[in-house]
Order: structure tokens, then C-alpha cells, then sequence
């Protein structure tokens, strides 16, 4: 087994002391390994973005423990963090936050530059990842310039540019119409798959089910219940997999949503080939 | 990129950049020019010695310059001072300040009392007519002439008498005062014949050295002061150094003043306006150094404009000036360009105080918080 690359063990974090504090988080564990996808879900107020700072290293943990790759991060000192944020971290925004008097190559050279690539080389590799990501024709616009879902594409090329191993979205699809989002999505869903980097969602759009390994439903600053997610691979819909129907082939478990998708793949497994290739052709 | 980032930041308001670089600039130029003129009048003061071709001057003990002073010698002091060895020549100067007017306004001048057979301090450039006065005639400042809507050939009332105008000089007029001379024997005249003179203008031997032949006049007479010419005039410029300290320095101080609340505001401002982002920055991984240059390049490029601009403008008031106003010369000195330099980046230093303070204390976790920057 690889260790996880982030393990959080009973973490806390309450705001304020006394009788006023409030704890936002309360003994929260969690591990998540490469390539994973967590989605948080719960009410407003039950501790969603606090739990992302924490994750982020822009709040210590009242108590507990965060490790990213093994890092201890909320003992590290408050110079120390910068340089995990930016090396081992990349944040998503609801509202892109993207620096309005720079263009889009310079957006995401900024970051890459700041971590201490020279300039000409954070420009190329700004320039690769943003082709990557389709935006090759948009390098010189002015973010006011781009449509929302190109704006969060170069939010995404800029949380990569520095190859983290943490990716963490707030809200990311909350700004975009659903055919956007979409895309944003599986988006999130290749960069986990293929790069092996290990992303942690917060929304309340029930479509990131779909593309999410796991779904954690957080309310009142605790995880109430675990929901193990799997893809079918016929129809890809999310599923639960202890609700789940299941089938075997060659040795592996699929989880389908119903018997029709089940009986579609036992017909011809070999067509619908291992998970992570049918998300590929997709 | 950072620097790209405070740079774009800066000309993306292009209003309040504006407002900031002119503010600066209005400010400063507030000091360049009145230094200016300081330096132009001291300039005017001293044209008189820097021109007048001697190498030393001789006056009664004690008197140090021409300016708000009097100054008597014996006549026959000249005889004594041609003997002295390195003396080349000795003119006699008689001098006073006195005011004329015209029909409205009065102007301060110096009044001349020179030779025929001069060979120093005589007016050194004119316009129209006679280098000289003769007997009953007056030589004058060029301005002052057409201030007094005077032409050649007119009278001038000087100290009770009428003067006929032979001569227009160049370069003899002043803020504060100009030139006007008349013949020596006149000016004696106006004071009773006594035999009397102001100063002696020294000339010494080619290659002797003035300082030595200023120790040996020094001490071979009595009663009086000899200086050589840059002291003379040093002691004419520190009187307007001393005399316009006061107004110097209120007036540097209000430009100091106005030029920092200029900056200070809009930097604040600029920053403030864009704290989401620098807090966005932070979240990413921008250490508080990164944002403190980004405070300092754009202040700095600020004030260094503004200081451009203060600079061109003092210039070219400098050259258009004398076009327009008779009197008013604008000279820029290094010392005071090097002071404005020096008072642009304490202004700069001063007003970037605030806005590092608050990126600072800025918390990046308000990026994930909805209106919480
Ligand atoms: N800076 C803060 N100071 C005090 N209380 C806070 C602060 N931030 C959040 N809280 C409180 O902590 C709880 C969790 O907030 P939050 O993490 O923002 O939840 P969510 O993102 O799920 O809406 C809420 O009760 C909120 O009022
Ligand atoms: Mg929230």
C-alpha cells in the first residue's frame, strides 16, 4: 500500500475562545490517496470551507493532525507555508479570482514564477498547460475578456502550473451553467485520473457525483456517513457501491444502477475495458 | 511579473495614476522652482562681481558685500594700493542702493559711480549707446529702462538730479535690484565732493595669486576688509540664503506635505481597492516580501514620474520665463535637484508605510469566504 497523500487525523478547529468560540470542525479524520476524487457536501455552515483552509494550510488546526505527503503541516511555521501552498497545493474558486490587469499566460506564469521558475520557462510551461487545457488561441486576452467556463479552465491551468499534489476547488461549478460545469467536471476528473493528483471538491452541485471516488457529507462540523462512490461504466452514472449492483469480470468488481447497464456490459465486457480508459474516451 | 503586476495595477487607473504622478509632480515642482528663483536671485546679486573683471575687492573693515551695505574708503587709497606688489590695477567704485520711481510702482537699484578711464566695473554688455557715462548722462538696466518707460535720450531723476539716458545695459537687472550708473565725478558730486569711494576694484598680475595678493593688501592697510572676488560673492549669497531660509522652508515643507498625502492617498487607495487580489496572492504562495516590492515599485513609480515631470516643467518655465517676465530668472541647482530626489524618496518610504502595514496583516483564508475581502 502507498501511504496516502493526504492524512488528517482528528482534526479540530473551533473560532474564537470561550464561550463565544465556535467549533467548525469537530475530530475529523480523513486520508485521500493519489489520484482520488473527495466530494465534500453538507449545509451552509457545517464547516465545508473551513475544513478547506485546513486543507490549504491557510488555517491551523486547533487540535489533530494534517499530514500532506507526510509533512506535518500545521506544525510547520508560518514562513515555511507560502512554499507548501504553492508547490504541493493548487485552489479553485467559485469566482475564478483571476488578476484582472494581467492576461491569461500571465496569470498562470505568476504562480510559476513565484515558485521559483525563471521567466521564460514559467511562460512555456504556462503555455503548455493552458494548450493543454484548450486555450492556446486565449493566451494574450484579459480574463474580463474570457466566458466564465474559459475563466475557470485558466484558474485550473494556474492550480497546476506547479504540479501539486493537492488539488482543492470550492464551489467550482457554482458560477457555471450546467453545460459548462459539466465539462469543468470531468475536467477535474482527467487531472485526477491521468496526473495522479489527489483533488478535493466542496459543493453543493450533485452532478460532481458523478466523478467523484468518494462523497463525504459533512454537517455540523462532523461526517455523518461515507458514501463509497463508483462509476458505472455503461451509462457512468454515479453510484453508491454498497446500494450498487454488482458484476465481476476478470477479477474486478463494477458497480452498475441498474440491471440493464449490468447485463449491457456482461454482454461484452471487453468494450467498456477498465474504468480509468472508458473516463479517458470520454 | 510581479513588477509587471504593479505596473499594470497602476496605469489600469489611469485617473487616480494621474492624480498621484501630478500630485507629486506639482508638488515638487512647488520647490524646484522656488529654489529656482532663490538661485536666479543669487545669481543677479553677484552678476556685478563675477563681471566686473577684478580679482579682489577692497572695502571699509568690516564690510562684507554689496548688498544692504555701505561702504567708505579714503580716495587716496588707491596709490597705496597700486604699490603693493601683484597689484596690476586699482579702480575706484563709488556705490549706493537707493529706489526710483515711476509713476506707480518704485524699484530698488544699485547706483554706480564709474570713471571714463575705468578699466574695471564698468557695465560688461549693452544694448544701445555708451559703455560709459560722461558727465550728466546715465547708463541703465535694459528691463529697469522699460519698466520706467524710459528711451535713450530721456531724462532720469537720480538723487535729485536729472540724468540724460546714453547707454542700455544687458544682464545688469534683478528681482530684488538693479543697475543704473552714472560718471564718477557726478556721483561725487551728489555726495558733497567729499573725497571719498565705496570700494576699489583689485586687478592682480597675470599668474599671481589673488588669495596672496589679498593677505598682503590685508595687511599692508589699515581699516580694511580685502576679499577676493568668490568670496565677495559668497557673501553676497549667503545674505539671500539667509534672508529667503524662512520661505524656503515653509515652502518646502507644504510641498513635502502636499506631495506626501498625494502619494500616500492614492497608494492606499490602489491597494485597498485591490486586496482580494493581493490576498488572493498570498493564498497562492506570494510571500509578504513579494507584496511589499509591489507597494514600493508602484510608489516609487509614482514619485519618479512626478519628479520627471516637476523636473521638465522647472525647465522649461526656466526657459520661457524670461520671455515673459523681465527680472525673473529660474536657475536649477544640482544641490536642490539632489534635494528634491532625496525629499521624492522619503515621500515614497513615508507613504508606503501604510499600505505594506495592511497587505501585512491581510489574511489569505478571506479568499474562500464570499464579501470577506
Ligand atoms: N472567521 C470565523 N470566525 C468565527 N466563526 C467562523 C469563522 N468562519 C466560519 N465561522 C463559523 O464556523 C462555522 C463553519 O463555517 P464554514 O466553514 O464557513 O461553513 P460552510 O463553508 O460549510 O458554510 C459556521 O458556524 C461559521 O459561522
Ligand atoms: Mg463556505
Amino acid at each position: 500500500m502507498k501511504s496516502p497523500v493526504l492524512e488528517i487525523i482528528k482534526v479540530s478547529k473551533s473560532y474564537g475562545t470561550g464561550p463565544t468560540s465556535v467549533a467548525a470542525v469537530k475530530e475529523v479524520s480523513l486520508e485521500i490517496d493519489a489520484g482520488q476524487i473527495i466530494l465534500v457536501m453538507g449545509p451552509s455552515g457545517s464547516g465545508k470551507t473551513t475544513l478547506l483552509l485546513l486543507l490549504g494550510a491557510l488555517l491551523r488546526p486547533t487540535e489533530g493532525s494534517i499530514r500532506l505527503n507526510g509533512v506535518e503541516v500545521g506544525e510547520l511555521s508560518e514562513r515555511r507555508l507560502p512554499a507548501i501552498r504553492l508547490q504541493q497545493i493548487g485552489f479553485i474558486f467559485q469566482d475564478f479570482n483571476l488578476l484582472s490587469a494581467l492576461n491569461v499566460l500571465e496569470n498562470v506564469a505568476l504562480v510559476a514564477r513565484l515558485a521559483g521558475l525563471k521567466k521564460e520557462a514559467a511562460r512555456t510551461k504556462a503555455q503548455a498547460i493552458l494548450g493543454e487545457l484548450g486555450l492556446a488561441s486565449r493566451l494574450y486576452f484579459l480574463p474580463e475578456k474570457l466566458s466564465g467556463g474559459e475563466k475557470q479552465r485558466v484558474a485550473i491551468a494556474r492550480a497546476l502550473v506547479n504540479e501539486p499534489a493537492l488539488v482543492l476547488a470550492d464551489e467550482p461549478t457554482a458560477n457555471l451553467d450546467s453545460k459548462i460545469g459539466h465539462e469543468v467536471m470531468h475536467l477535474l476528473k482527467r487531472i485526477a485520473k491521468e496526473q495522479g493528483r489527489s483533488v478535493v471538491i466542496v459543493s453543493h452541485d450533485q452532478r460532481i457525483k458523478d466523478v467523484a471516488d468518494r462523497v463525504l457529507w459533512l454537517e455540523d462540523g462532523e461526517f455523518k456517513e461515507i458514501a463509497h462512490m463508483a462509476t458505472d461504466p455503461v451509462c457512468q452514472m454515479a453510484v453508491e457501491r454498497n446500494k450498487a449492483i454488482t458484476g465481476e469480470w476478470e477479477g474486478q468488481t463494477y458497480y452498475f444502477c441498474s440491471k440493464g447497464c449490468r447485463n449491457e456490459f456482461m454482454e461484452t465486457p471487453g468494450e467498456f475495458g477498465n474504468l480509468a480508459e472508458v473516463l479517458h474516451h470520454h | 511579473m510581479l513588477l509587471l503586476l504593479a505596473w499594470r495595477n497602476l496605469f489600469q487607473k489611469k485617473v487616480r495614476f494621474a492624480a498621484s504622478a501630478g500630485g507629486v509632480a506639482l508638488a515638487l515642482s512647488l520647490m524646484l522652482m522656488l529654489d529656482a528663483v532663490f538661485q536666479g536671485v543669487e545669481g543677479q546679486l553677484t552678476a556685478y562681481m563675477d563681471n566686473s573683471g577684478a580679482d579682489l575687492f577692497v572695502s571699509q573693515q568690516g564690510v562684507k558685500a554689496m548688498h544692504m551695505a555701505a561702504s567708505w574708503l579714503p580716495a587716496t587709497l588707491g596709490d597705496q594700493i597700486k604699490k603693493v606688489e601683484g597689484v596690476s590695477a586699482a579702480t575706484p567704485l563709488l556705490y549706493l542702493s537707493t529706489t526710483l520711481k515711476s509713476k506707480d510702482k518704485s524699484y530698488a537699484v544699485y547706483l554706480f559711480g564709474i570713471a571714463p578711464d575705468a578699466e574695471m566695473g564698468k557695465p560688461w554688455q549693452v544694448a544701445e549707446g555708451k559703455t560709459v557715462p560722461a558727465s550728466g548722462e546715465t547708463v541703465l538696466d535694459r528691463n529697469l529702462a522699460a519698466n520706467l518707460k524710459l528711451k535713450m535720450g530721456d531724462n532720469l531723476k537720480v538723487l535729485g538730479r536729472e540724468f540724460k539716458v546714453a547707454g542700455l545695459s544687458e544682464g545688469t537687472g534683478g528681482l530684488i535690484s538693479s543697475m543704473v550708473f552714472i560718471a564718477r565725478d557726478d556721483f561725487t558730486q551728489l555726495r558733497n565732493n567729499l573725497p571719498v569711494v565705496s570700494y576699489f576694484l583689485v586687478k592682480v598680475v597675470p599668474g599671481a595669486d589673488p588669495q596672496v595678493v589679498a593677505a598682503r593688501l590685508q595687511a599692508s592697510l589699515s581699516g580694511t576688509t580685502v576679499q577676493t572676488k568668490d568670496e565677495f560673492a559668497a557673501q553676497e549669497r549667503k545674505l539671500v540664503k539667509d534672508m529667503g531660509a524662512d520661505v524656503l522652508n515653509i515652502v518646502n515643507l507644504i510641498g513635502f506635505g502636499i506631495g506626501l498625502a498625494v502619494v500616500a492617498l492614492t497608494t492606499y487607495i490602489a491597494i485597498f481597492t485591490r486586496r482580494a487580489e493581493y490576498g488572493l496572492l498570498k493564498a497562492l504562495g506570494a510571500r509578504n516580501s513579494h507584496l511589499y516590492r509591489q507597494v514600493l515599485s508602484q510608489v516609487l513609480v509614482s514619485v519618479a514620474i512626478g519628479f520627471g515631470v516637476s523636473l521638465a516643467l522647472t525647465i522649461l518655465l526656466s526657459f520661457i520665463v524670461p520671455l515673459v517676465s523681465t527680472n525673473l530668472v529660474l536657475a536649477i541647482g544640482w544641490a536642490a535637484v539632489i534635494k528634491v530626489i532625496l525629499v521624492s524618496l522619503i515621500i515614497a518610504g513615508i507613504a508606503a508605510v501604510l499600505p505594506v502595514w495592511q497587505l501585512g496583516r491581510l489574511d489569505p483564508a478571506l479568499v474562500f469566504k464570499k464579501g470577506g475581502l
